[in-house]
């Protein structure tokens, strides 16, 4: 049986996500870097709304890397 | 209208501590406005880029909070982009402040990281 997993930010008690929190976005990027989908993360459409922000502006401070695992 | 504000500077990190303390205050005064409190500053100094910028692979990061008149902010951002030792900054609007992270199950304080 496959349990239905709950939103995991919201088990943070988090409302409101910080770009600044890299630990907590760097959970939801794949090993290439991208965002997960949330069909894989179990984040609700409001946080994933608010992640995939967050995301973009760690991104851009070099907070998080648009391209992990890949060296030039 | 006044409005709250947080700026993410990355500086160079090659520029000593008191040139960057010395920039800040430059920049700040440009959106200072009367009876608001002077910016709240968060030093987090020199740590790793997750990828390098104008070939640099450190940067010394600075988060300042305040708060403002919107009318101020294209001077300001002016300002930081004619800098040419602020590798790269952040402006975004902070009415809706972050909520800090607590462990699943616990009550207040009792913090963890994982």
């Amino acid at each position: 049986m496959r349990m239905k997993k709950g939103d995991p930010i919201a088990e943070l008690r988090i409302r409101v996500i910080d770009y600044k929190d890299e630990k907590l976005l760097s959970r939801f990027i794949s090993e290439r870097g991208k965002i997960l989908p949330r069909r894989l993360s179990g984040v609700s459409a409001r946080h994933q709304r608010q992640l995939s922000t967050a995301i973009k502006r760690a991104r851009y401070l070099a907070l998080l890397p648009y391209i992990k695992g890949y060296s030039s | 209208m006044i409005r709250p504000y947080e700026v993410v500077y990355i500086f160079d990190s090659t520029l000593e501590d008191e040139a960057i303390t010395q920039k800040l205050e430059e920049v700040h005064a440009l959106i200072a406005v009367d009876g608001a409190e002077p910016p709240n500053l968060n030093i987090w100094g020199r740590r790793t880029l997750a990828y390098p910028i104008r070939k640099q692979t450190t940067g010394y990061y600075v988060v300042a909070n305040f708060d403002t008149d919107p009318e101020k902010l294209p001077e300001f951002e002016r300002a930081l982009k004619l800098d040419e030792h602020i590798i790269r900054y952040l402006v975004v609007l902070n009415d809706e402040p972050p909520t800090p992270a607590q462990a699943p199950g616990t009550r207040d304080g009792d913090e963890e990281d994982n």
